[in-house]
């Protein structure tokens, strides 16, 4: 697909060059972090201009073994890891059944359109809205601070991923291979597993990675709700500003920890990225 | 179809439903009550009527961040959207490498913002800072990034537009991707003008997919609170302390829940408004 | 080789005294010494029963790290306490932004996750009237534990420690910002003779008045006095907005605005409300004069420092491009570490400058006096730790809170930049004033002059005839938020002196009318010493 069109060579050289500025831009931020993490930390603002490792310093993984042989970074990596596999699990478990059943069954009472949209709207909840009630309502089940709370948040709030997207990747299936198990006997419930699951399942699991990185990322309630033991990277991330001002060293070092495991899922989902994060609206 | 009819479909979809039921629209409803209360924790709550709500009116810090957060909304999504669009058009032909430059610039969209803002804050450091040491050499001058409102509202704007200009690029560039060759044929034949191909056959066609970026920039805008915390935390001043952060101050640093719920409910009322305005646009999709 | 030989020496000496004395020797994380008696150490260690076997507490600080400023001592003598009492040490740093909201959220939830904090003592009026924290006048006599002197405080301090009559605090860090110049650069003949060219006086050093050090900060700001090819500055502030910004202004303003008196009164010796009926003085003429002032001084300095932390602003005066800058004791302390600091040996110190005049509320007018008015300070945290009543375990806090405040390590401490304790105690100061050593202090890296300066600068601070009040009624964080805040938006040039202190009037009357008038008033003059 695409538009071919023929062009004059000096066009194109100009469109090459704009497309590696755009390119240098988009992970500019990325690269600093990288190089300043790899960076002595007296030697963080002495070198000048785009400081190329190896060319304009040695570069050491001083503060990357810092970072890591530290308790704090390594439980909070482990409560992210938890948190995000667990919450997408649970967004997985309740999101693709209903999901099918709404690219499948008839709703009356309320239209299948409007039940997709009511999942849907919870994404247009912003955070800051129930972040006080669910705080009071942690309080008051004892879950503050505990890695139950944020994974049940964090399910909720990527569920509508789950169920919108897995929708339509049942709908995309034929209809015609469930029918047919049905006559031979299936269950429904088997039908669904054996059948139509399987088929559906790449794009399951590129909603579930998208689950496990919105859930990774989240801040708000993580910051909100956990204090010491339930803490997660991100707002262990948080910490790198002390009393003195900013440890660039630390903090380069643990945002690039951080951003590392989203963003090499979203390399790995490409495909599915542009139908996961419009719920399906527009086909990538 | 034989499918369509069955009792089962609930035991599918009522575990869902029943989860948003009790994580959403239960604390949607715990907050309605709260705002009514003036809650202290440890104390008992008082109820106050309509007290938090007229306090709206006249809380000038809610204009200030009100005022933010608007304009902010206004100017990040729509130069995401165009710039998303720009981008899109240079890469909507053959070229060497474009896989390549396609998944470098996913990159961004999947970054914590949190992370980010804190990368932005060794990037705009002012001392010596890359940008700045830049700046110096080539002109010998400094942005006072992070120390004046306004420079610190650029800051945080510019990282907001790098890590979302690469989502609507995407979803920009699958649109894009999915019109017929065959319509651009007759235009070549009449030898339009690029200008004139985009403006009457390009743009026309990709208008919904345009229409669905906006949508979903503008409610996700809505939300920011990680790249200000911990790029400015709301300074310098209050310059750049937006609705959420607001909110979240007023909430869970002072305890204030009563009143924090009441501006929980403002920012609600306005993002549904903008919702609805797409509301038609968005039920069809889901047709 | 050399190692070894020192080593095996260090463990012969150790071992004779151990005999001879049976003195206790121990040893921090950076592998320095410091030898006890029994009776410093109190019972529970001496006696090796190790009662708190098993044990773990949770301690909050604000983060810093292992080398931090608060949080560092505390894993300094980390496995020492540990190994002495059996129990385990569980430190838990906080942002300084978040600390005060997160501990507040544990004690107002009851989650008792925490059994002590490191706290800023603008807390502690929140912490009492609350009972969250435990009082300490019964363990403080008690010999099973390591031995601190409530005495060796001076009045100023013990103030931010007590609560009445009652401690609640374990000595630890203790605050106040003084002046910090450069002696080397203000004695300079010639400098001297050409400020006297321009302005048409022959300044003091250090200087007197606030005007006055405003002249000599604005003759040196924009060129090259130290001779390092860049153009330097007159003054250097940390402004940032959530960074303790805002003590800054409360130093500088007293001053401006407070009416010595005999005693504290509607009109005299008060700062921040009007100890009659709450109303915030925060926008009356001294301070807006006070915040004016600030702004212009504000401009003798590097444009930067609006977005600067404490490290960043105290980081240029000790690379030598300031000539002044006035903070916390950490600044006398880390100028001795020649790592980060250019200017050991040419450090001044002063009491803060005062203003001839002043606003009397009384009269509503400004009058000038014969004198400067002068105050002293206890301006910042003088961050100390207290003990939660939800802590199931308040006996092995308390010791690990004491053992920090023992006379050896206290002093050790402050002998130290990096750990964010400042002198304030008897035995912190050189004699006649206290009971500390200056080869001592020569031996732990100071440089003699600058010790001298420095101890006497806060003894003076300290000591001064008069101190201005602190703020510590609850709600006290959400006060100085509201300060810190609304000075930040006059520093960046969003609003006008005038207008930023009446927003912060506005806010403290919204805070004050949400706790309640009549029991903010309450502990407002209970704190205040306000007698009806």
């Amino acid at each position: 697909m695409g538009v071919v069109r023929k062009k004059s060579t000096p066009l194109t050289v100009v469109r090459y060059i704009l497309v590696l500025v755009v390119v240098a831009w988009a992970i500019f931020l990325i690269y600093w972090g990288v190089v300043t993490s790899l960076k002595p930390p007296a030697e963080t603002f002495t070198i000048t201009g785009i400081s190329i490792p190896f060319l304009q310093f040695q570069p050491t993984l001083e503060n990357w073994r810092t970072e890591l042989s530290t308790r704090e970074s390594r439980f909070t990596l482990a409560n992210s890891v938890v948190v995000a596999v667990l919450a997408t699990l649970v967004a997985m478990l309740l999101g693709v059944p209903a999901g099918y059943a709404l690219a499948r069954f008839q709703f009356r009472r309320m239209k299948n359109r409007d039940l997709t949209v009511w999942f849907l709207s919870q994404r247009v909840l912003p955070p800051v809205v129930v972040v006080i009630p669910f705080f009071l309502l942690m309080r008051t089940l004892k879950l503050l601070d505990t890695q139950l709370a944020l994974i049940l948040l964090n399910a909720t709030f990527t569920l509508p991923f789950a169920v919108v997207i897995s929708r339509q990747a049942f709908q995309e299936l034929p209809a015609e291979l469930e029918e047919a198990a049905a006559v031979d006997g299936c269950s429904d419930f088997t039908a669904f597993f054996r059948i139509a699951f399987p088929l559906a399942a790449p794009t399951l699991v590129a909603v579930a990675a998208i689950c496990v990185a919105f859930t990774w990322n989240e801040f708000l309630f993580a910051l909100a709700l956990t204090s010491l033991k339930a803490k997660t990277f991100p707002v262990y991330l948080a910490g790198a500003e002390d009393t003195r001002g900013v440890q660039f060293w630390f903090m380069a070092t643990r945002a690039i920890l951080a951003l590392g495991p989203p963003t090499v899922l979203a390399l790995l989902i490409q495909r599915y990225i542009v139908r996961g994060l419009t719920f399906g609206a527009v086909k990538g | 179809m034989s499918l369509k009819n069955r009792s089962i479909k609930y035991a599918f979809i009522l575990p869902g439903i029943f989860w948003v039921l009790a994580f959403t629209i239960f604390p949607l409803f715990y907050s309605f009550s709260l705002s009514f209360f003036r809650v202290r924790l440890g104390k008992p709550a008082r109820f106050v009527g309509l007290d938090n709500f007229l306090r709206l009116f006249g809380d000038y810090k809610l204009g200030n961040s009100l005022r933010i957060t608007l304009i902010y909304v206004a100017i990040t999504v729509s130069i995401q959207v165009i710039l998303g669009i720009l981008i899109a058009l240079l890469f909507n032909q053959e070229m060497k490498g474009k896989s390549l430059f396609r998944a470098l610039l996913i990159l961004p969209i999947f970054c914590t913002p949190v992370a980010v803002g804190y990368l932005g804050l060794t990037v705009f450091y002012e001392e010596g800072g890359p940008i700045n040491s830049i700046l110096m050499s080539l002109f010998d001058w400094k942005i006072p990034w992070l120390s004046q409102p306004f420079w610190a509202w650029v800051a945080v704007l510019l990282l907001d537009i790098w890590q979302w200009t690469p989502f609507c690029f995407l979803v920009v560039l699958a649109g894009l991707q999915s019109l017929p060759d065959e319509v651009y044929d007759a235009a070549y034949l009449d030898s339009a003008s690029e200008w004139e191909i985009f403006r009457k056959i390009t743009f026309p066609m990709i208008q919904p997919v345009v229409i669905i970026v906006l949508l979903l920039r503008l409610i996700e805008s809505f939300k920011i609170f990680d790249v200000v915390y911990s790029l400015t935390g709301g300074g310098p001043g209050t310059a750049t302390e937006v609705y959420s952060l607001y909110t979240y101050r007023t909430g869970l640093k002072f305890f204030d829940f009563g009143y924090a719920s009441a501006l929980g409910y403002l920012l609600l009322a306005m993002v549904m408004v903008i919702v609805n305005l797409f509301f038609r646009r968005v039920r069809q999709v889901y047709e | 080789m050399k190692r070894f030989l020192f080593l095996s020496v260090g463990m012969v000496v150790l071992l004779c005294f151990s005999v001879v004395y049976a003195d206790m020797t121990l040893t921090n994380a950076s592998g320095e010494s410091i030898t006890f008696t029994d009776e410093e150490l109190g019972t529970i260690i001496t006696s090796g029963e190790k009662p708190f076997e098993g044990v773990t507490i949770t301690i909050t600080v604000n983060q810093g790290g292992p080398k931090g400023g608060i949080s560092g001592p505390l894993y300094e003598w980390r496995d020492v306490w540990e190994q002495l009492t059996g129990a385990k040490l569980n430190i838990v740093e906080i942002p300084y932004a978040e600390h005060y909201p997160k501990v507040m959220t544990d004690l107002l939830t009851g989650t008792g996750q925490y059994d002590g904090f490191m706290i800023g003592s603008d807390w502690m009026g929140e912490l009492v009237a609350g009972e969250y924290i435990v009082p300490l006048d019964e363990y403080v006599k008690d010999p099973r534990f390591p031995k601190w002197d409530p005495d060796s405080l001076p009045p100023s301090i013990r103030t931010l420690y007590t609560w009445g009559d009652t401690w609640y605090g374990v000595l630890n860090d203790c605050d106040g910002q003084i002046l910090y110049y450069r002696k080397d650069i203000l004695n300079n003949p010639d400098y001297k003779a050409k400020f006297k060219e321009k302005y048409g006086y022959e300044y003091n050093v250090p200087p007197k008045t606030w005007n006055e050090l405003y002249d000599i900060s604005e003759f040196f700001n924009g060129w090259d006095w130290n001779n390092d090819g860049e153009a330097d500055s007159g003054i250097v502030m940390h402004l940032k907005v959530g960074a303790q910004g805002m003590y800054h202004y409360a130093s500088l303003s007293a001053p401006f605005c407070i009416m010595p008196g005999e005693k504290v009164d509607k009109y005299h010796n008060v700062y921040w409300f009007d100890p009659e009926d709450m109303t915030p003085l925060i926008n009356s003429e001294g301070h807006v004069k006070a915040l004016e002032f600030q702004l212009k001084l504000a401009k003798t300095g590097p444009d930067a420092q609006v977005a600067w932390s404490l490290g960043e602003a105290w980081d240029y005066f000790l690379r030598g491009k300031a000539v002044f800058t006035f903070s916390w004791g950490d600044v006398g302390s880390l100028v001795q570490d020649e790592a980060r600091s250019k200017i050991k040996g040419l450090l001044g110190c002063s009491i803060l400058p005062g203003s001839y005049e002043v606003y009397d509320r009384q009269q509503g007018k400004f009058i000038t006096m014969d004198t400067p008015n002068v105050w002293g300070n206890t301006t910042g945290g003088s961050w100390h730790g207290v003990i939660s009543t939800l802590s199931k375990n308040p006996e092995a806090v308390y010791h690990l809170l004491a053992f920090h405040g023992t006379n050896k390590i206290s002093l050790w401490n402050v002998q130290r930049g990096w750990t964010g304790v400042d002198p304030g105690a008897k035995f912190h100061f050189l004699p006649p004033y206290g009971t500390a050593s200056l080869d001592d202090y020569v031996a732990n890296g100071f440089h003699p002059e600058d010790a001298k300066e420095y101890l006497k600068a806060y003894y003076d601070n300290f000591f001064a005839p008069n101190i201005a009040p602190y703020l510590r009624i609850p709600g006290g964080n959400e006060y100085w938020v509201a300060l810190d805040r609304h000075l930040s938006e006059a520093y960046t040039g969003q609003l006008s002196a005038k207008e930023a202190l009446d927003r912060v009037a506005k806010d403290w009357e919204d805070i004050t009318n949400r706790y309640g008038r009549d029991e903010q008033l309450e502990v407002y003059q209970e704190s205040i010493g306000y007698a009806k």
